[in-house]
């Protein structure tokens, strides 16, 4: 609400300061906190002029027009204490910063705010996103994926428990069509081992989730979504820690902290994490059983045991924040590594022993944003990566195993040679290693507060080269190599117009992508038998644009309307084939096309009396997808392996609605709730014949298409000790059966999921020490996302945050 | 329609009761003489398409009608409306008992790859599953490959052919091996199921050399698949796909000298003493795709088919010394006077006489020919061929009597069951298949 007025008072003074005309000079300042976090949304004053400002993120703010003389200048924020201080005003550029003290007791009240404010500026932007917080959450034994899935029209789709494949569903587009960045960084550039599955909410500042369409600056292909999560930047001066233990061995631990020097703007951020389970929880059901040498079935409930995780990483980042070179100049190392046990193939059916997966990645970065860069409005950044990517993928135990681990025994007694040698495929020890490079620059240049025009443009480049131990020595000279190379230009021009209440946001993309294939061959050359290299290479050019467009009707009332023309180049999977994913190769596949058009509305908050608000979010949405790429449901190969290659698929559309209820009463209790629902279906009408296709409209397999997620929360104050705080919450996920094949019969239905979690965490009155303990999967479901893939039962978690300010 | 359905339950369900008695009384061997069977169920299955038109993939359904009902041109069968959904993720691999009362399926890929589940016919789309299940996976693999034997419903036979590596590949005990090339070769597995107690009865696991120079030069068995009984029900007789490695890349060669066609000889009912048999008239694979490629034939003989063969398929003959007789040529090329002649599936009827599926060079869709086997001499039966009929999927026929059933649909097109008379190789118009879009039929059980 506070920013709300905020906002209402920058536009009020702006209008203003258009009709002045004296002679005037401009105010640039920074305004930082003593421990060096920048101060954002404060509201900067001159009282006598009406003049206003409000500072971005950054602490940076800006009052243009300002006659000379001598003023006062007011600046205030809940974050803050006030402050006033006069200024003289004799030269058309002044230039300030301003260290300001903390609004002492309320540090936690006021964080929230700040990211509220944040959240509110994203999401009435015009585009269909939605912004996750990880405060509240961080504080619990969360994974970043069940975040996720909480929120509203994602579905994130799991092969059971911590650290297993995981795939995302926005608004009925999945697969690849949905990207996912790290502060605007493909993931891709950093690998399985720091990826969702790894990185704990802790580290991270927040998450939006775009849903078909995507704004310039995430400068990728990406066709239905993106998910940018951004890691914490704020804080500095800090140290936090936390330490998590619960059911099947599972345990997480982070720690983050900052340092700045307010003298000579030097800081280091480093951070690391944690993660390893054993997720051994207990399945059973009609998908588990163990075959007995008859082929006859048992039925069992068995513990897996072939399916540990373990990821473990850091992050140093170098540099100088707010000089009067580099609003930030970072040099960064981001390294981690994975181990991950492999318990099954596509389904349940079959366990598997000893396979296994291992992934590692080292990551340099630079980093570097200056606003006014050589002319007023002119902001630039760059982000430069280079990525070393390494993983081997490890199947080799020759023998079938039963759901007890143990050697299944054939009729005659002895042990059952698995059907392809190993446990999946054939015996494999395959070392796939990847070096990325990820070169992303911006410019941004503001021709008033109302145009802007934002520039960027992305490179990217992987080359992957595999060695399969496994394979005899002369045969390994003969594997090929595959080089990829993206090139991604945007162009946006943002307008805000009639006092702010019109905001238009028009984008172009062009997407340029180059495939290099090389197998080694044998020529004969003069009698001779030479090796020599078939090289294969396709180009790819293709054109996108949209529209995101959002009308503040009043105060509480936003209207969003976007609209873009997506396109998605098939991936370096999809094209090359993943052995770690049971993906195979397609070098045929081409690039994806989606019409996509989001109408929704935001209201609220709404002040329903003195203690209680409501916030109503809703969107519609459709989805028109030509050559969609998906993995294939039903390969057509005769070869017994569970592997599918990724393929497009035709037409498809989706159709679809969602929305989201938030209520708080007196800031203690609080109820989420939201609800995805969409038809997502084959669009192919006319066979050749011109006879229509009964599959045409229908529902296509496999898609989980209506969701509900609700969390309630309640919290009190002052128990046990003062000024302490014991918070409640409750919050269930609902998915609805879907069939997974075209043949719509029971046994190929997914059984309707309603899993409970509950929770509970204590703060000490220090704000120091936060314990949470968490209940997940109440009552023990049989939870399922992938098609007869069970997620773990009932566990329980216990975990301590420990932070530091201001050392 | 409602009605007539009734009826047919009724009827079906009469009929199977009456022949279940009768088997369970028989007690020994029960050989079925090659008569009529009164009162047979025909069933026909349809492919639904998954992505692609006519892709197949989408599963399987299954619809019973009466043979009289079967051979009415009036009957209108929509296996995709009223008919059963196999539960098969793709499409399924069908085989009937002989007296058409019982459907054995195997799933293949999918969630319950692998199993095997016996349904009772009762006409129309009632279909009823035995509580009984079974599967193969852990020997076979979950999309194996499995035909019944002519035994009087007695068992099936699955096969799986794994892991072809060399034999100087690096091991986990042996990373780097220093032995010299000598061969490409898989694990061979033989799988017996007892259809009627749906359990598995014997399995062997062995590899299967071939000669050391055809070992030298890369070649190998790849896929082995279409095993039939000799008449002295003492040696199973296994189809092979044959193929050859580059020994300097390790890769596949696709264009390549081909062999003689060969097959492999074990000792039944133990699986035990496999030996490699090959043909100096065919040098194509007889494997076959779907469904049985060699036949026991009135004579003693088994017939075998051959695909990928250089000069178009051939009709061996292996003797009842289970060995190729050379003497015999049969050429499709040459008996029909087209090149490039393959058959996609084949069914001996009796006397000598049979029915095959093919396609050749410079046609666009599949035609039936009527073969006599003794004559060695084959011609195009007389039906209507439309340009999208195709039988690259086609997997059942029913004999019964001197008649054989066909199923022939263009994709997304209506189509009938055709009866063709062995002695003449006469097709008479039989029930109307109601098609879809993008599905046809693949098959009468």
């Amino acid at each position: 609400m506070k920013a709300g007025f905020t906002l209402l008072f920058f536009t009020v003074g702006f209008c203003i300061s258009l009709v002045s005309t004296a002679q005037t000079g401009k105010l640039t300042g920074f305004l930082t906190f003593e421990d060096g976090e920048p101060v954002a949304y404060a509201a900067v004053f001159i009282q006598a002029l009406k003049k206003q400002a409000l500072s971005d993120e950054r602490g940076r703010y800006e009052l243009v027009d300002v006659p000379f003389g001598a003023h006062q200048v007011q600046v205030s924020s809940i974050e803050m204490q006030g402050l006033n201080f006069n200024i003289q005003i004799d030269k058309p550029r002044i230039q300030l910063e301003t260290v300001v003290k903390r609004a002492g007791e309320k540090v936690l009240d006021e964080v929230e705010v700040t990211g509220e404010s944040v959240k509110n500026e994203v999401e009435k932007a015009g585009f269909a996103v939605n912004v996750l917080e990880t405060k509240r959450a961080s504080l619990h034994s969360l994974q970043t994926n069940d975040l996720l899935n909480r929120s509203v029209g994602v579905r994130v789709r799991q092969n059971g428990g911590l650290g297993s494949q995981v795939s995302y569903n926005l608004n009925g587009m999945s697969g690849n069509s949905v990207r996912i960045f790290i502060d605007g960084v493909p993931i891709s550039t950093y690998g399985a081992s720091f990826s969702l599955n790894s990185i704990p909410p802790a580290l991270i500042d927040r998450i939006e989730v775009y849903k078909g369409v995507i704004p310039a600056h995430l400068a990728d292909d990406a066709l239905g979504g993106a998910i940018n999560v951004i890691l914490k930047k704020g804080a500095m001066n800090n140290l936090t820690a936390s330490l998590s233990y619960g059911s099947f061995n599972t345990q997480q631990a982070n720690v983050s902290g900052s340092y700045r020097n307010s003298n000579s703007g030097f800081t280091v951020k480093a951070s690391g994490f944690y993660n390893f389970s054993d997720n051994d929880y207990q399945v059973w059901g009609k998908f588990v059983r163990n075959i007995l040498a008859n082929g006859r079935y048992e039925y069992v409930r068995a513990k897996r045991f072939n399916d540990a995780y373990k990821s473990a990483g850091a992050n140093i980042q170098v540099g100088f924040t707010n000089a009067k070179w580099a609003d930030q100049f970072y040099l960064g190392l981001n390294v981690s590594d994975d181990y991950n046990e492999i318990q099954h193939g596509t389904y349940m059916t079959i366990p598997y022993k000893g396979r296994f997966t291992e992934s590692q990645a080292k990551v340099l970065s630079v980093n570097y944003v200056k606003s006014d860069f050589l002319a007023k409005g002119l902001e630039v950044n760059f982000n430069g990566m280079i990525s070393d990517r390494k993983q081997v993928v490890n199947d080799t135990v020759k023998w079938n195993y039963n759901w007890f681990g143990e050697q299944s025994v054939g009729l005659n007694g002895g042990p059952i040679l698995r059907p392809n040698g190993a446990q999946q495929g054939a015996p494999t020890i395959n070392h796939i290693n990847r070096n990325i490079s990820t070169f992303r620059g911006g410019v941004t240049y503001s021709i008033s507060e109302m145009h802007r025009m934002v520039f960027s443009h992305m490179y990217y480049t992987i080359d992957r080269t595999q060695r399969d131990l496994m394979r005899p020595a002369r045969e390994r000279e003969f594997i090929g190599t595959r080089d990829l190379t993206k090139n991604i230009s945007a162009f946006a021009y943002e307008a805000t117009l009639f006092e702010s209440k019109f905001k238009a946001n028009l984008f172009g993309k062009y997407y340029h992508q180059e495939i290099d294939r090389m197998d080694p061959i044998l020529v004969t050359q003069n009698g001779e038998t030479v090796k020599s290299e078939d090289k294969v290479s396709s180009k790819n050019n293709t054109f996108g644009y949209g529209l995101a467009t959002s009308y503040a009707l009043n105060n509480s009332l936003t209207m969003l309307l976007s609209a873009e023309k997506a396109v998605r180049m098939p991936s370096e999977n999809e094209i090359f084939g993943s052995p770690g994913e049971n993906i195979i190769e397609n070098i045929g596949i081409r690039p994806e096309v989606s019409n996509n058009l989001n109408l929704g509305l935001r209201t609220g908050p709404y002040q329903l009396n003195s203690t209680s608000k409501l916030t109503i979010y809703a969107s519609g949405f459709l989805r028109d997808t030509k050559d969609k790429i998906v993995r294939r449901i039903n390969p057509r190969l005769n070869d017994a392996v569970q592997t599918d290659p990724f393929e497009n698929l035709g037409k498809t559309k989706s159709i679809g609605f969602e929305g989201e209820i938030n209520y708080t009463w007196n800031d203690n209790f609080s109820v989420l709730l939201n609800f995805s629902k969409f038809n997502s279906v084959f669009n192919i009408q006319y066979d050749p014949n011109g006879n229509e296709y009964t599959y045409y409209n229908r529902q296509l397999p496999n898609e989980p298409f209506f969701t509900i997620n609700s969390t309630v929360q309640y919290g009190f104050k002052n128990v046990i000790q003062k000024r302490s705080a014991l918070n409640f919450y409750y919050s269930f996920g609902f998915v609805d059966r879907f069939y997974t094949t075209w043949l719509e019969i029971e046994d190929f239905r997914t059984p309707r999921q309603f899993i409970q979690d509950i929770g509970v965490n204590y703060v000490f009155p220090s704000e120091k020490l936060v314990v949470s303990a968490d209940l997940r999967n109440l009552f023990d479901q049989q939870a399922y996302d992938n098609f007869a893939v069970q997620k773990p039962g009932r566990g329980f978690y216990l975990k301590l945050n420990y932070t530091i300010n201001k050392f | 329609m409602k009605k007539q359905f009734l009826n047919f339950l009724t009827l079906g369900v009469l009929v199977s009761s009456l022949a279940l008695i009768s088997c369970s009384d028989n007690g020994g061997d029960p050989i079925i003489p090659p008569g009529e069977t009164e009162g047979r169920f025909i069933t026909v299955a349809g492919a639904l398409m998954g992505t692609n038109p006519g892709d197949g993939n989408g599963g399987t359904m299954v619809y019973s009608v009466t043979k009289e009902e079967a051979k009415d041109p009036e009957t209108q069968i929509s296996v995709y409306t009223g008919g059963f959904g196999v539960k098969s993720n793709r499409t399924a691999r069908l085989q009937s008992s002989e007296d058409g009362s019982t459907l054995f399926n195997i799933a293949y890929t999918g969630d319950n790859g692998g199993e095997f589940s016996r349904y009772t016919v009762n006409g129309g789309g009632n279909f009823v599953q035995s509580d009984v299940s079974v599967n193969i996976s852990q020997y076979a693999g979950t999309s194996p490959r499995w035909l019944k034997l002519f035994d009087g419903d007695k068992t099936g036979i699955a096969l799986n052919m794994a892991n072809i590596a060399a034999n100087n590949a690096p091991t986990e005990e042996n990373p780097n091996p220093t032995t010299p090339f000598e061969y490409y070769r898989g694990v061979a597995t033989i799988l017996a199921l007892d259809l009627q107690e749906s359990l598995i009865s014997n399995y062997v696991q062995y590899e299967i050399p071939l000669t050391e120079e055809e070992e030298a030069a890369g070649h190998t068995i790849f896929r082995l698949d279409g095993s039939v009984l000799n008449a002295a029900k003492d040696k199973l007789i296994i189809g092979t796909w044959m193929r050859k490695y580059n020994v300097a890349t390790g890769e596949t060669e696709g264009d390549y000298e081909r062999l003689g066609s060969k097959s492999v000889v074990v000792d039944y009912p133990s699986f035990a003493n496999p030996t490699v048999i090959t043909s100096a008239v065919g040098h194509g694979d007889n494997s076959g795709y779907r469904s049985h490629y060699s036949y026991l034939a009135d004579d003693g003989n088994i017939y075998q088919a051959t695909e990928r063969d250089p000069n178009g398929s051939h009709i061996l003959r292996i003797n009842q010394n289970n060995e190729y007789d050379d003497s015999y040529v049969f050429s499709l090329n040459n008996a029909l006077g087209l090149s490039g002649v393959t058959i996609e599936a084949w069914k001996y009827a009796q006397n000598g006489k049979a029915f095959a599926l093919i396609s050749h060079d410079g046609a666009e869709n599949g035609f039936v020919v009527w073969m006599d086997l003794n004559a060695r001499t084959a011609s195009i039966v007389d039906l209507p061929y439309d340009a999208d009929l195709e039988f690259n999927q086609y997997q059942g026929f029913v004999v019964d009597g001197a008649d054989v059933y066909i199923a022939i649909t263009p994709v997304g097109k209506n189509g009938n069951i055709y009866i063709v008379d062995s002695n003449s190789g006469v097709a008479s118009k039989g029930a109307t298949l109601v098609n879809q879009p993008g599905n046809h039929y693949i098959g009468i059980f």
